[in-house]
This record gives C-alpha cells, sequence and structure tokens, in this order.
C-alpha cells in the first residue's frame, strides 16, 4: 500500500491523541508500520487540538504534520465552524464526522466520500461519558479498509484496558463495533468555505524585541495585554445557562464564581450573560440559590 | 463605620479577561479573576510555568492579562517579585506587585524563593493557587498533593495505589517568618475571599494568600462540582479558614461540624479506589489537624458569621 | 577628582559598580566573589551609594531578582563565581532574549568536581551560547573600567543586551595594584541614564515573556544573534569614547602585542596575558619574532578581528584555561573556526587548570611547540603544559 495520512481534529480531553495512538496500534496489530502522535499546542481541555496518523507498509521516516491527509477525522463538528478542518483534504480522501446528520446534511468545505456517526450518543450509551475516539475509531474502519476493525478492537483493549481495566477495554471495544454498525456512508458538501485563521507571522525585523508587547494592533488583530479577549471560548462547551432574572435576587455568587468572567453586572447588580466565552462548566447555575439559572444541551430546545 | 467589601460591592472590573483558556469549571481562573478585580489596574503580575502562563498569561502574542505581566522560570517567583518591587521603589512607584504560583511552583521547587522573600518581609504579595498536583503537567504528585491521592507519578497499581504521604503543611512554614499577613482562602466563602484580598492589598510587607483551587481534570471531578468540592474541603477539614496577622491567628469560618471526608472523597475520581484502611488513615489525619486548628486553644468565633453571611440570607453557607 | 588607590580585582569592580550608580544589586555571597559584595554593601550603608541591596536566598533568585528589576527599567548589578554562576545557567537564557541589560561580574572559578576555588574558565565558557555579551579582564584597571564600558555597551540602543564581564578567581579578584578611580562626574557623563527598550509599568501595560510557539521562536532567536553582531561596532566605539574621556584604551574585541611582524603567535585571555607578555619581551630580546593576542571578548566572538591580526603568521596557538571534555578548549575552537581555510596549524595550548600557576617558562614552552609547527613539523593539536605523564 502507499502510506496512508491521517489528520485527527477534536477538542482537548475528547481523546483525539489516544484515538491516533490507537489506530496506529492496530496497524501494528497487522504487521504494518505506523506513527502516531499529537501537535501540543498550550490550552486546556475543550481547545481545538490536532493529532496525526500514518500508516504504511515500509518504514516511515517522515515526521512533518499531516497536511494532505487520505482521511480527515472530525471528532467535534462544531470545529468546521472556527477551524480550516478540511484544508488539505487528498482528492479521492474521506472524512469521519461525529455527527447525528447524515453525510448529505454535512457541509465539511469539500465535497467528499465521508461517513457520519453519531459518536456522541454512543459514548453517552455506553460509556456514559462524551469521550468520543472509541466509537470514532470503529466508524474509521466502516469509512476505509486501512485497518480492520478487529484489529482496532484489540488495540482499543490494549491500550484501554491496559490504562482502564479489562471491563473498560471491553466496554470502548464495543463501542467501536457499534459504531461500525451505525455509521452512514455518502458524500458531503463543499459550500463553506474553508478560511485559513488570520495569524500574525512577523519576519524577524519586524518581531518586536525583547518577547514584550504593549497594547496594539498586528495584522488587523489585537495583541498584546488583554488581547486574549478574542478568543471566543463558547464553542468549547456542550451547554449554555439559561437566566431567569424574575427569579434573581442579585446575590452575585455566579459572577463571582464564573471562571470565564463572562457574567457581566451593571451597577445595580442587573446581570447580563455573554455566552460567547461560556465553556458551560455550570457554576454559575450550581451556586445560584434561586434556581434562576438552569444549565440546557447546545441545539436542544429551550 | 465603613462595610466591609462584599462580592457585591467589590470592583467589577476584570484584568484576567473573557478568552482566557482554562479548562472549563477551572478554580484557578476564579481564584485569579477575582484576585485581580480586587486589586485593580495599578498592578504588576508574575506567573511562573504553571497552567496559568499558558491559560492567562498566554501564547505569544496574545495574554489574558491586561495589567503588566511577565514570566522567567519556575522557582522563581517569590525572587522576580522581590525585583519588581525593588525597581518599582527606586522609581517611586506604589505598584501592587502580585505573584501567582501553582503548589508545585510554592510547596517544591518555588519553596526556597518564597522563603527568602518572606524572610525580607518584601512588600509584595504571594498567591499561592493550590490544586494539588502538577496540572499545567499532567497531574504529576507534588507536596500538596494529600493523602491517597491518584497522580500519575502516584497511579493506582496492582501493590501501591495513589500518594503514601500526607499534604505538607504550607501555611505553617510561612507564617513561621515574620510576615505581615497569610491567610487561607476558598472559593466557596466568597466573602471571606474578597476581604482577605482587600486586606492583603492595603497591607505593606509580604502578604501570602493560599488558595484551595479544585481541579476538573487533575481531580477527575465535573466542570460544574468546583464549587461543591471547595465548599466540601472546608467542611471536612481537608482545608480550613483563617488568617495569620502579625503571628496571631485567627480563623475566619468554623465549620458547625465535622463532616466525613468520604463525602468530599466522592465528588471526585482521584480517590476513588481508596481502601477502607487508606480513608481511616485520612480520616484520622484530618481529626488531628481539626482539632489542633478548631479546638479548645483556638480563640472564638466573635460574631464573624453575621460579617460573612452578608445581609444573613444564608448563601454563603455558613 | 581622579583619585589613585592599591585596589583588588574585586575592589575595582566594586569601585566601578559604585560609579556608574546601579539601582538594585541583588547577591548572594561565593568565594571568590564575595569581597565585591562586601564592598558594595559598605558603599551602600556608609551612604555613598544609594540602592536597593537585596541579599537573596540563591544565585538563581539573584539572577532571577535581577530580571523583575530590570524589567522595570533600572540600572542592575550582581555578581557571582562558577557554582553559582552554575546554578543561575536558567535564568541566564533569559535577560538576553527579553533584552534586559544587567551586568553582572563573574570572577572565574573553576566547577564541579575535582577542583577547588581556584580559577579556570569552565565556569564562564559554559555559558557562552546564552545570549550574553563576555569579556576578559587583565587587571585591576581594566575590570574598573570594563564596569563602566560595560554599561555604556549593553545600554546601548543599538545594543541593549546583558553583559558578563569575567576576571580571573585570586590572581585576579585577589591580587592589589594600582588603580587610578574616576571621578563621578566624569563617569556621569560617560555614561547616560539607561532607557530600557520594555518596561514593566501599569501606565503602558506589556506582556513581557508569555510562552513563545514554534510560530515565532526562530525569528526571536535569529534576531537575537543579530543584535549580538550589532554590539561589535558599538563595543570599538565605546573604547574610543572611553579613551577619550578616561585616557585608557584597551582595543575592543581584541588586544594585541607585538605582532607587527610576528612569525608565530598566541592567543591568551585573562590575567594569563600578563604573564604571556613577558614571555614575549623574553623571547624577543632573544631575537624571536612572537607577538600575543589578547582576547578579550568571547561573545561576541572576535572572528574578523582575529583573522586580521593572524594575517601574516606561520603558526598560531590558542591559550586554554577550560576544556570541553574530549573536545579541546573553548577559545581554540572559536578560533580555528574563524581561521578555517585559511592554511594557518593553530594549536590548542591547555595550561593552568583548576588555578595551577602558570609560569613564563609555561609560554615559552608553548611557543616553542609555535616554533616547530611553523617550521612544518607535525605537532599535536592540543597540548595540555605542565601535566604531569605522557600525554
Amino acid at each position: 500500500m502507499n502510506m496512508y495520512e491521517i489528520r485527527f481534529h477534536g477538542r482537548g480531553g475528547q481523546g483525539a491523541v489516544m484515538a491516533a495512538q490507537t489506530i496506529a496500534e492496530a496497524a501494528i496489530l497487522e504487521g504494518k508500520q505506523a506513527q502516531a502522535f499529537p501537535f501540543f499546542g498550550a490550552e486546556r481541555r475543550g481547545a481545538p487540538v490536532m493529532a496525526f496518523a500514518r500508516i504504511d507498509d515500509k518504514r516511515i521516516c517522515d515526521r512533518t504534520q499531516v497536511s494532505e491527509p487520505d482521511m480527515l477525522v472530525v471528532m467535534d463538528e462544531s470545529l468546521l465552524e472556527i477551524e480550516p478542518v478540511a484544508a488539505g483534504l487528498k482528492k479521492g480522501g474521506c472524512a469521519v464526522v461525529n455527527s447525528a446528520l447524515a453525510p448529505s446534511e454535512i457541509d465539511l468545505g469539500v465535497v467528499a466520500r465521508c461517513v457520519s456517526v453519531d459518536a456522541t450518543s454512543i459514548a453517552l450509551e455506553m460509556l456514559k461519558a462524551p469521550i468520543v475516539n472509541t466509537s470514532i475509531l470503529g466508524a474509521m474502519a466502516r469509512a476505509d479498509d486501512f485497518v480492520k476493525l478487529e484489529s482496532i478492537q484489540q488495540a482499543i483493549m490494549n491500550r484501554f484496558g491496559e490504562k482502564l481495566g479489562e471491563k473498560a477495554g471491553r466496554l470502548n471495544s464495543s463501542a467501536a463495533k457499534a459504531a461500525f454498525d451505525r455509521s452512514r456512508e455518502g458524500t458531503c458538501k463543499g459550500e463553506r468555505k474553508i478560511q485559513r485563521k488570520n495569524a500574525w507571522l512577523p519576519t524577524w525585523q519586524e518581531t518586536p524585541p525583547g518577547v514584550a508587547l504593549p497594547r496594539t494592533t498586528k495584522a488587523g488583530m489585537a495583541v498584546g495585554p488583554g488581547s486574549m479577549s478574542q478568543n471566543l471560548t463558547g464553542s468549547w462547551g456542550v451547554s449554555n445557562p439559561i437566566y431567569d432574572d424574575s427569579k434573581c435576587i442579585k446575590c452575585q455568587r455566579c459572577w463571582f464564581i464564573c471562571p470565564e468572567g463572562c457574567i457581566r453586572r451593571s451597577d445595580d447588580g442587573a446581570l447580563r450573560f455573554d455566552i460567547r466565552y461560556c465553556k458551560g462548566c455550570g457554576l454559575c447555575a450550581k451556586v445560584c440559590p434561586k434556581d434562576a439559572i438552569a444549565m440546557k444541551r447546545k441545539g436542544a430546545s429551550a | 463605620m465603613d462595610r466591609k467589601m462584599n462580592i457585591r460591592n467589590m470592583p467589577s472590573q476584570d484584568h484576567l479577561l473573557c478568552g482566557q483558556g482554562a479548562c472549563a469549571g477551572c478554580g484557578v481562573a476564579i481564584a485569579v479573576r477575582n484576585i485581580m478585580r480586587i486589586l485593580g489596574e495599578n498592578t504588576t503580575v508574575y506567573v511562573p510555568a504553571s497552567c496559568l502562563l499558558i491559560f492567562g498569561g498566554g501564547m505569544y502574542p496574545h495574554s489574558a492579562f491586561d495589567v503588566p505581566f511577565l514570566y522567567s522560570a519556575f522557582e522563581n517567583t517569590g525572587a522576580v517579585i522581590s525585583g519588581i518591587k525593588a525597581g518599582y521603589r527606586r522609581q517611586g512607584k506604589d505598584v501592587t506587585v502580585i505573584g501567582i504560583a501553582g503548589d508545585g511552583g510554592t510547596f517544591d521547587i518555588g519553596l526556597q524563593a518564597l522563603a527568602g522573600a518572606a524572610e525580607r518581609n518584601e512588600d509584595v504579595i504571594y498567591v499561592c493557587v493550590d490544586n494539588e498536583a502538577y496540572m499545567n503537567t499532567g497531574t504529576q504528585r507534588s507536596g500538596s498533593t494529600p493523602f491517597g491521592a491518584w497522580t500519575t507519578t502516584t497511579p493506582v497499581g496492582k501493590k501501591i495505589k495513589g500518594k503514601r504521604g500526607f499534604k505538607k503543611d504550607l501555611m505553617s512554614v510561612v507564617t513561621s517568618q515574620d510576615i505581615a499577613y497569610a491567610a487561607t482562602l476558598s472559593i466557596a466563602h466568597m466573602n471571606d475571599f474578597v476581604q482577605k484580598v482587600e486586606k492583603a492589598k492595603n497591607l505593606k510587607g509580604f502578604r501570602f494568600l493560599h488558595v484551595m483551587t479544585p481541579c476538573a481534570s487533575g481531580w477527575k471531578s465535573d466542570p460544574s462540582a468546583t464549587f461543591d468540592l471547595a465548599n466540601m474541603a472546608v467542611e471536612t477539614g481537608m482545608w480550613s479558614l483563617y488568617e495569620v496577622v502579625d503571628g496571631e491567628v485567627s480563623i475566619t469560618y468554623r465549620p458547625k461540624e465535622m463532616r466525613p471526608v468520604t463525602e468530599y472523597l466522592k465528588l471526585q475520581g482521584r480517590f476513588k479506589h481508596m481502601s477502607k484502611e487508606d480513608v481511616d488513615t485520612l480520616q484520622s489525619w484530618i481529626c488531628k489537624k481539626w482539632n489542633k486548628r478548631y479546638c479548645p486553644t483556638a480563640p472564638p468565633l466573635e460574631g464573624k458569621e453575621d460579617d460573612l453571611a452578608y445581609g444573613g440570607d444564608g448563601c454563603e453557607g455558613v | 577628582m581622579r583619585s589613585v588607590k592599591a585596589l583588588t580585582g574585586n575592589a575595582a569592580a566594586a569601585y566601578g559598580v559604585m560609579l556608574c550608580r546601579p539601582e538594585v544589586i541583588p547577591n548572594y555571597p561565593i568565594t571568590p566573589q564575595t569581597i565585591i559584595i562586601e564592598q558594595i554593601a559598605d558603599f551602600i550603608n556608609d551612604g555613598e551609594l544609594d540602592a536597593d541591596f537585596i541579599p537573596a536566598d540563591s544565585e538563581h533568585s539573584a539572577m532571577s531578582m535581577a530580571i523583575g528589576a530590570s524589567a522595570t527599567g533600572v540600572r542592575t548589578f550582581t555578581t557571582t563565581a562558577s557554582q553559582g554562576l552554575a546554578l543561575m545557567h536558567e535564568m541566564l537564557y533569559v535577560p538576553p532574549q527579553v533584552r534586559l541589560p544587567i551586568l553582572l561580574v563573574n570572577v572565574n572559578r573553576s566547577l564541579g568536581a575535582g577542583s577547588g576555588i581556584w580559577v579556570e574558565y569552565n565556569d564562564s565558557m559554559a555559558e557562552r551560547d546564552s545570549g550574553w555579551m563576555q569579556a576578559y579582564a587583565e587587571d585591576s584597571q581594566e575590570v574598573l573600567d570594563m564596569v563602566i564600558q560595560a554599561y555604556r555597551i549593553a545600554e546601548d540602543p543599538r545594543v541593549v543586551l546583558p553583559f558578563m564581564l569575567c576576571l580571573d578567581g585570586f590572581i585576579l579578584s585577589h591580587t592589589v595594584e594600582r588603580v587610578e578611580v574616576p571621578d563621578q562626574e566624569e563617569v556621569d557623563s560617560f555614561l547616560p541614564k539607561f532607557k530600557p527598550l520594555n518596561r514593566l509599568d501599569p501606565k503602558d501595560p506589556m506582556s513581557i515573556n508569555i510562552a513563545v510557539s514554534p510560530a515565532h521562536s526562530m525569528e526571536m532567536r535569529y534576531q537575537l544573534d543579530r543584535q549580538m553582531a550589532n554590539a561589535r561596532p558599538v563595543i570599538s566605539e565605546v573604547d574610543d569614547l572611553f579613551a577619550k574621556a578616561f585616557g585608557r584604551r584597551y582595543g575592543g574585541l581584541i588586544d594585541t602585542y607585538r605582532m607587527e611582524d610576528a612569525e608565530t603567535a598566541l592567543i591568551t585571555i585573562g590575567t594569563a596575558t600578563s604573564t604571556a607578555r613577558v614571555a614575549v619581551d623574553e623571547l624577543r630580546s632573544e631575537g624571536k619574532k612572537v607577538g600575543l593576542i589578547k582576547l578579550r571578548f568571547m561573545r561576541p566572538f572576535p572572528h574578523e578581528e582575529i583573522r586580521k591580526a593572524v594575517k601574516n603568521v606561520k603558526a598560531l596557538g590558542v591559550f586554554d584555561r577550560s576544556i570541553s571534555v574530549n573536545g579541546f578548549g573553548p577559545v581554540f575552537t572559536e578560533v580555528r573556526n574563524s581561521l578555517y581555510g585559511s592554511g594557518i596549524p593553530i594549536t590548542d595550548h591547555i595550561a593552568g587548570i583548576g588555578g595551577r600557576d602558570l609560569k613564563v617558562a609555561t609560554f615559552k614552552e608553548m611557543f616553542s611547540v609555535l616554533d616547530q609547527s611553523a617550521s612544518g613539523k607535525k605537532v599535536r593539536d592540543c597540548t595540555w603544559h605542565g601535566l604531569r605523564g605522557e600525554m
């Protein structure tokens, strides 16, 4: 076979790195050569992350990040809104997307063969946690035959079983099988424009000296003190607060406890929720003494 | 008489801005956000290697702090803030200088620089945000990790399960020196929290704030449990709230009765493997600490509850 | 009023520091440096120097404090030696990239096991990759003068890099010599007020040294490399200005001695240069055409200057007072690098390790190796002089 390259897009905590490692182990179990590695960013749980895998019959020497994948794995479909996920997908390549939608309803940004699977539901159902990596692995076996489902299941047993116990290994292995069975095949849409993120990449002459920045603007974006406020973290979470101000006694406990600072208050203590930054931790609802705040899963009808 | 600061009348302006990259439900973010609100814009922040450096200090070219910020290494918070303060003092600038380090950066690798700054009674505020392990590198044990806890370097093995030693009593290390102020804080005791920060802000000399900051990722807890964890830690005696002024210890919140430690342990995954025997060991360690802290030599509370339960509506949980 | 005093190298450093009026002086004692901070403490407690003296809990903390203070935009000084410098190692990598022109006086002392408190350069040579300018002094007068020059160079807007001034433990640090101490007003007019490149200030907040991803690190590192290159002309310029103001000139990156018609030459560093001068004079009186190149700066390294100085020599030797284990002395490695392709035979001469006394005869022995080398004989690449036992 020719070298087969995979790029995973997920969020910190979803297990993208573990998925990449498991697919590599599955290939190794089949007597192939493989490599898997993460892109180590700096952000935490919930932030967009990437991982890469390569599979070949021969020794793999290329250690660069995968820029033209044969397979694209999208573990969180909300990433399609904010990241250039489909960039570089090879002609004839395929995409595996965690989504309740059918492939034809998914707008990847390029028309491509696509397998969709509601991995979140499978994970919640079988593992009682939204950790979708093992379900995604099952869907990957469905999407292409570069490794067999059985090898993936064995690799899951090896990796997860060792870490979390045999029972967890078996559950995860079953999740992969369920996902394999429930995956839907088709072709996704290419209407979305894949936009590279705005980046400021100065030459060495343009780089401000001293690793120091004042509040200023570079390449059309704010940099320096406070400029992280452009980072809209609201896409990280799965739920948002619903605030009923008629029940609110303005005790300010939610305002104090919100780690994001996305609850704003005016001088009279009135509160406003800026959910552009809300990661859905639910602490505001937790500390509210009057049940004025409830957490709702995103997309669910109010 | 001036009304004490509380969460309703404290300053609202943020200096750790929205968009910071912490995990959902991060205790450090809650603590630092509120400390920065109280300290205000005339503040300079030093953060050593830690989660806060990455999610707050930021990744070039972006920072979530809108005040002057510096980083240089892991173990030197007490030293760098001493230098910053000296530089400002020489220029006649009266600036609040704060260093915010994690438990690894304070209990372990940063202890020497911290002790030096305390001994010199440097005019700075040192905050330890304590999540009881090296969370930035993926949950390795620190001197702060409690007995029995799982971390990646105190794994739950077939033979040895979790950390064998106990949590270091950092406050007694720090307060054994003649410093201006030291206090323990909990994000679940909000008015107590802001009053202590306010007090620290207005004093001169070395001020040490020790905040317990639950960590959903490292404690294997739900992000929404951060508050309950902080609260139950105090109710079970895993954490206690007091301050030390001029060497005098006063308790700022006294739980009505001691809750069994299991009520704290069950809220998180890092203790779930613990044997009955290990739980008993931890419980008797807590009992010893509890008695030393609250009975019988500890001074009476003298109406502090009224101050804390603003308006007496019981929200504070006292 | 200028005054003439009998000062040790350490005392000369302390006088130089006092005249430069640093604002913050974090410090930690270590032999053979301690006298510097003791002397500075005396100056401060006697009211002769107005500065914040911070007794640190370690050299690591001392450098950390220097970074904090310098980042607010004030002139900063610290000093150490050997193990102390090694303990600072981690922090030494911060001021160059953050562009904090801190002055550090390092009193060279051998580092690690198999050594004591005496001079060797394995402490400072180990830091040559950190981005600090690094100069080595020959006598007490040069120590004092270079403290003043160092601040002028380091704070020059074209440079803004930290400066490490090195002096030999005991042989210089504890040796009393005649030193002319400049007048305070002279120094004040020679050394402009420090204007930082960036500074911590709540009135105009800056984020300084936040985490940097691979997207920016490379440009930053190249910029630092170029910045060090920018220091080259400034070092010569400041030496000229210093000569005009104080009447003493040191030659910039290198100095030469009797090189005009030299057929063999030795590159020396630190106090060894003085003793080597004696050897050169004696050999010259015997009719031998020998000369000396005094390496004054290890960073920026004087590649060009050395190439020019040795253009006509038939053999060149390099004196090294430290060894990169199984890999030659560090000065030799640099020099051979400079002269790659020149065809000049170059040899390494290790001596004085661990503070062993360097005799005039030792340098004569080096020149005799160079004689053989110049006559086309095959000689060892690296000779240890004064070593017991066959090499």
